[in-house]
């Protein structure tokens, strides 16, 4: 019986003890928490997010950015917030600005210039 | 047709390549600094030997800000740099970044002190809110802004290549009391 009751005990300890990692005061905040870190990448990786980083700095851009989300800033705010820190290329997903454009633009540009190519060999 | 197609295949390479080279090259890079200027944040800290509460107040006209902590080796390498630059009269705050106060202060005892004032951040908020990806990091601030910032060890070369440029550019003269 105390065997049993020991082994019950064992096995419910780590319930017990767990909690999460991040409090959140609602769902929708733990939501936008996890999807803000996962376009945002740890500025001290080579490639990775936020999400999958255990760096110092990571740890310390999470815990403001639960910071940030309490004080009911927007997740466009949060993101300027970092990148404005530590640089764009935090964020995974350019934003359309000057830097940017010839990103966006390059590749129906390279298209055009393809197809306008086709067309004029038909011709000839 | 064909004398078109065949000055095509030149034009488009060039013009392309010629195109990126003067449009998307960047002619201030150099790894690891960033010259885009931006206001030193507010902070509320702790100085590193009194406990007294630093604040931006107490930081006036232009000085370097050095990112470092004990724990950091290349803190150490950079470390003379650090104390020939204070005997030259640069100011140099220190900015003790997630450091036991106790490991920091024999560090700076068996190496020698060259900062002016040194603030301590244990939770390392200034350094975030700086944009301090890790030490050791130097900021060049002017009158309450940042104008140059460099991540990585800081040397003759560096100093020359990086910091000098912009002191001589933006004007920057030391004052001789923070």
């Amino acid at each position: 019986m105390i065997k049993h009751s020991f082994l019950t005990l064992l096995f419910f300890s780590s319930f017990i003890m767990s909690d999460s990692l991040y409090n959140f005061e609602n769902a929708v905040d733990e939501k936008r928490f996890y999807s803000l870190i996962k376009e945002i990448r740890c500025p001290k990786c080579t490639s990775g997010s936020l999400a999958s980083s255990n760096a110092p700095v990571s740890q310390d851009i999470k815990n403001k950015i639960i910071e940030l989300i309490k004080e009911g800033k927007s997740d466009k705010e949060i993101k300027e917030y970092i990148a404005s820190r530590f640089g764009s290329s935090v964020l995974y997903n350019p934003g359309f600005n000057k830097d940017t454009y010839i990103l966006w633009f390059a590749p129906f540009l390279i298209l055009l210039i393809a197809l306008s190519i086709y067309l004029f060999r038909r011709k000839a | 047709m064909i004398t078109l197609l065949r000055f095509l295949i030149f034009v488009i390479p060039i013009s392309l390549i010629s195109f990126l080279y003067f449009f998307i090259n960047d002619n201030d890079y150099y790894p690891g600094a960033d010259f885009k200027v931006s206001d030193m944040p507010l902070f509320e800290l702790n100085s590193l030997y009194e406990k007294s509460i630093v604040t931006n107040y107490d930081l006036e006209g232009s000085y370097l800000v050095n990112v470092w902590a004990s724990w950091c080796i290349t803190c150490r390498i950079e470390h003379g740099f650090l104390v020939t630059l204070n005997s030259e009269n640069v100011p140099i705050i220190g900015l003790n970044y997630k450091d036991d106060r106790n490991d920091a202060i024999e560090w700076l005892d068996k190496y020698k002190d060259p900062y002016r004032l040194i603030i301590h951040d244990y939770s390392g908020s200034l350094a975030l809110d700086m944009g301090v990806t890790g030490a050791p990091e130097t900021f060049l601030v002017k009158n309450g802004k940042i104008i140059a910032h460099f991540s990585g060890e800081i040397n003759k070369r560096v100093w020359s290549d990086v910091f000098a440029p912009v002191i001589k550019k933006e004007k920057v003269v030391w004052n001789d009391q923070t």
